[in-house]
């Protein structure tokens, strides 16, 4: 097993942090954009860059509302974003156990 | 506040990890979300079994060596409202800080459930002023201090299993069945038990609180 098989688009620091901390929540759960910024303390505009990259993969799902005045944006992991975590989380398990 | 995003982000491409810092930094992260997106924090849990212990034994204290037994005193009851007070304010904050953000219908339904619960315990006690009206005498004894764990730890233990909380379960599930038990012990010595009892499954549940917190991801 070597790095090369772990997912590249979780395996760099901020994606990884964005990923892990949505897998905490409950599957179909959301969290709105603010929050998630301020846990993985990124600037707005840092942040939107990797979620897109997250959602092309299918590893996210965004969601826009408007209450009341200002838009309020939602991100939750799809279930393939779980799967894809719990496949890098074996990987780096197995790769760490060879080590 | 700086609002644009780097060199290295704009492109989405930043350097890859080595897989030690990897897992450190999803064991990290992962540990930090639990913490904050716990209702029910540990140092919250082990504070309501200090909180039991005090409030229960004041209350036992108040009625020991009572002939006739007239009840708690007032004073006992009044240090157990202020710390239960004091819990309620506690809770409500950590309830709002771990929810601050989050929706969905997992988090729809622990709202849900929690009014229910919230609306149970209320009616208990309304079911208890029916006994004083009546003037049932056991109002100021047996009843209280057990009736209230019984019949809520019972529903919240239902409602636990239903979402797969098993730690909530359990320690709902000892509530109900401390209820019960202290019941037979009479009206001085169920306060007495009712406070230990509550006690050892809070803490309880505070421990396996901090050891999930702290479970690694990777490593487990």
């Amino acid at each position: 097993m070597t790095t090369e098989e772990l997912d590249p688009l979780i395996h760099v620091p901020t994606r990884l942090k964005i990923v892990a901390t949505l897998a905490t929540l409950p599957a179909g759960d959301a969290l709105s954009f603010t929050r998630l910024q301020d846990m993985i303390g990124l600037t707005p505009g840092n942040l939107i860059i990797h979620l897109r990259k997250l959602e092309e993969a299918g590893y996210l799902a965004s969601e826009k509302n408007r209450n009341g005045t200002a838009p309020k944006t939602t991100v939750a992991l799809t279930d393939r974003g779980r799967k894809a975590l719990d496949s890098y989380t074996k990987a780096l398990r197995d790769l760490l156990g060879g080590l | 506040m700086n609002h644009t995003p780097d060199n290295e982000t704009l492109t989405g491409n930043e350097s890859p990890l080595d897989p030690q810092a990897a897992a450190a930094l999803l064991d990290q992260t992962t540990q930090q979300a639990r913490r904050k997106f716990q209702p029910n924090p540990p140092m919250l849990n082990l504070f309501r079994a200090f909180v039991m212990l005090v409030a229960f034994g004041g209350l036992w204290l108040s009625v020991l060596g009572q002939h006739p037994y007239t009840g708690p005193k007032p004073w006992a009851i009044g240090v157990c409202y202020g710390l239960v007070a004091i819990v309620i304010a506690w809770s409500t904050r950590a309830l709002r800080r771990s929810g601050a953000g989050v929706s969905g219908p997992a988090q729809r339904a622990r709202n849900i459930g929690m009014g229910v619960l919230l609306t149970g315990w209320v009616l208990v006690y309304v079911w208890e002023a029916a006994f004083y009206k009546t003037g049932a005498h056991i109002v100021y004894g047996i009843y209280p201090a057990t009736a209230p764990f019984f019949i809520i730890g019972l529903a919240a233990a239902a409602w636990a299993a239903g979402r797969s909380d098993w730690p909530l379960t359990v320690t709902c599930l000892g509530m109900a069945i401390v209820g019960a038990f202290a019941a037979l012990t009479g009206p001085v010595y169920c306060w007495l038990v009712v406070g230990i009892g509550l006690c050892l499954a809070m803490a309880g549940n505070a421990v396996y609180g901090f050891m999930q917190q702290r479970r690694s991801v990777v490593r487990s």
